[in-house]
């Protein structure tokens, strides 16, 4: 008993929270970089986070208060309990069960539903907007999303286990070393920068459209566990795309060196992302996730099972 | 048609309804009309010469209340002003232009609320610009205007 | 000074808010988010909705019509908060102290903690404002709700 809660706490929240708010700052400083400035100092999303729970919270007249008051708290329960699965399964590959993968998937589309239900509980019309545009976004990015997990689950015998698409790893090499695998890779990436909601994929919360999308009405409290979470996911969305494709985070000798490799560079992918395109429409990222990204997973699909 | 075949052709159309013309540069030309031919001559220079409606200006002289229609010609580059002076000392009233071209709707409107000259005619003489809670009557760019505000700080305390 | 004082003054998210000026004030205050005087180096972002800031900037002589608007916005913005009065016009209303429609001066409507005057003023004095007022609540000499 004392092992989960020991799980949860240290390695779900505390370590994910830590690395989460660092690779924060390094996205905010290479953009800042880039543009030519100088950007934050170190400690600048912790001071943030701190300074909001200082702040009142506001709840305007005729939200639904419990609705309005849980959705980020239903976000930030579901985004701790992920990464305290992934971090389980990373460390030790047998602690995995049937079916862990599938658990993931779900969980992992929880933080995009309560960005969508704050927004609706807040009763303001930007808030809808955003809100709709979020769920229009979930609706087109899942679907090429769920076709790249297919093609680790296809590549590692057919087995729906986070442990064995690591041992699989383990011995035949990164998944993303084949085609497919790095087909699924790519789309993977997009996919995730939309799950994000980083430029270009940043619709539903546009600053400058939108004044903020669904967090419009939030202000402290609400809105610093908003942040933390999206901070959170800055972790766990890369650690489980370089699970399930580039063999896992490894600790032991040069591959410390190697994980860290990894992860930041995974990290300085979105950000060049971020920095080098503009936003686009709802419409062309319906269009781009159905279309493009679709035939590049199917085609993935269909290489990993003629064996690839 | 040039700057002075159109001078010739309003001269020669309105002679009883003019008063005076005043030349004031070669693109500008300050034509003044008595103010019950104002429509007639107004209809003229914007369905018949072509031109454009640019805006209307409402001064308080010391003398008389004057209103100005500035008019432009861009083929040639001329803009003519219409000049109409109102007597204080009697109602101030003209006849609206809005019923002719729509442009002159919220000018109008703007000059009655805040110079308190009446359009007749004119399909909608609401509060344009000034807030709610400013009371009937008081027209703030007349020269007579006094305020009415008391709770109004008007010295910078130093 | 609390945690939450301190907190305050190393993160200020600012909200632009003009009440009836000529916009040269505003075009100003762009420019101080601009790359130049870049100032995401002290913390501060731009917010987009009222509901998310700490610091407000106030431009222009505050007309009826706007001062309506400027009070519900008052209210909305979540305490503890600055109040920034930028330019001459949210001073002393400028030029336009015998104005019909410009009644009563900004800091007798919302209390104001730092004023910046120029017509309209460099970022640099912006800046160089803030900060003063970041100094003088670090000192403890300037009162603090």
């Amino acid at each position: 008993m004392i092992i989960y809660l020991y799980y949860l706490l240290i390695y779900g929240f505390l370590l994910t929270a830590i690395i989460g708010l660092f690779a924060s700052w390094v996205d905010r400083k290479v953009t800042a970089r880039v543009q030519y400035r100088v950007g934050p100092p170190l400690l600048q999303p912790l001071i943030d986070i701190v300074k909001l729970l200082g702040k009142d919270t506001l709840i305007p007249t005729g939200a639904s208060k419990a609705v309005f008051l849980m959705a980020p708290l239903i976000g930030l329960a579901s985004t701790i309990l992920v990464s305290a699965l992934l971090w389980v399964n990373n460390i030790n590959s047998t602690n995995t069960f049937l079916g862990d993968l599938i658990v993931t998937l779900y969980l992992l589309a929880i933080p995009s539903i309560s960005i969508m239900m704050g927004g609706f509980a807040s009763r303001n019309p930007l808030a809808s907007l955003g809100a709709s545009r979020e769920m229009k976004l979930i609706l087109s990015y899942e679907l090429p999303f769920i076709l790249a997990v297919l093609v680790t689950v296809i590549k590692s015998d057919f087995s729906i286990r986070l442990g064995d698409i690591l041992n699989y790893q383990a011995q035949n090499g990164f998944i993303a070393g084949d085609l497919s695998g790095l087909l699924a890779l790519i789309t993977a990436i997009m996919c995730v920068q939309a799950k994000l909601a980083l430029v270009p994929f940043d619709i539903p919360e546009a600053e400058t459209e939108i004044i903020g999308g669904p967090l419009i009405e939030y202000s402290g409290s609400g809105l610093a566990i908003y942040r933390l979470m999206k901070n959170m996911l800055l972790f766990t969305l890369p650690f489980f795309l370089i699970i399930l494709f580039l063999g896992g985070l490894r600790f032991d000798g040069i591959n410390l060196l190697f994980s860290v490799l990894k992860y930041i560079g995974l990290v300085a992918l979105i950000t060049v992302i971020r920095n080098t395109n503009p936003r686009i429409r709802i419409d062309q990222a319906i269009n781009f996730f159905w279309g493009p990204m679709t035939i590049m997973a199917l085609i993935a699909v269909m290489l990993a099972l003629m064996g690839k | 048609m040039n700057r002075d075949d159109i001078l010739k052709d309003i001269n020669a159309r309105f002679p009883l309804d003019i008063v005076d013309i005043f030349d004031k540069s070669p693109k500008r030309v300050y034509i003044e009309i008595k103010p019950v031919s104002l429509t007639r001559v107004a209809k003229y220079i914007f369905k018949d010469l072509g031109a454009r409606f640019n805006t209307a200006s409402g001064v308080d002289t010391r003398h008389y209340m004057e209103i100005l229609y500035h008019f432009t010609i861009e083929d040639i580059g001329l803009l003519i002003s219409l000049k109409v002076k109102l007597d204080k000392s009697k109602k101030l009233e003209i006849d609206s232009l809005a019923p002719i071209f729509e442009g002159a709707n919220w000018i109008e409107r703007e000059m009655h609320e805040l110079l308190g000259i009446n359009f007749k005619g004119h399909p909608d003489l609401r509060r344009l610009l000034l807030s709610d809670e400013w009371p009937e009557g008081v027209y703030p760019l007349r020269k007579d205007y006094k305020e009415w505000d008391k709770k109004a700080i008007r010295d910078r305390g130093v | 000074m609390s945690l939450k004082l301190k907190a305050l003054l190393k993160s200020p998210w600012v909200f632009h808010l003009s009440t009836g000026s000529c916009n040269n004030c505003d075009i100003e205050v762009l420019d101080c988010l601009t790359p130049r005087f870049d100032i995401e180096r002290f913390g501060m972002l731009l917010a987009g909705s009222i509901k998310h800031a700490d610091v407000l900037l106030i431009t222009g002589s505050c007309n009826r019509q706007s001062v309506v608007r400027l009070k519900r916005l008052y209210e909305q913005i979540p305490k503890p908060c600055l109040v920034v009065a930028i330019g001459e016009c949210s001073l002393s209303r400028g030029m336009f102290i015998h104005s019909y429609n410009c009644p009563v001066p900004l800091d007798k409507i919302i209390p104001v903690d730092v004023y910046i005057p120029g017509c309209p003023p460099k970022p640099e004095a912006i800046i160089a404002g803030v900060v003063k007022l970041i100094n003088k609540i670090k000192e403890g000499k300037a009162k603090k709700k």
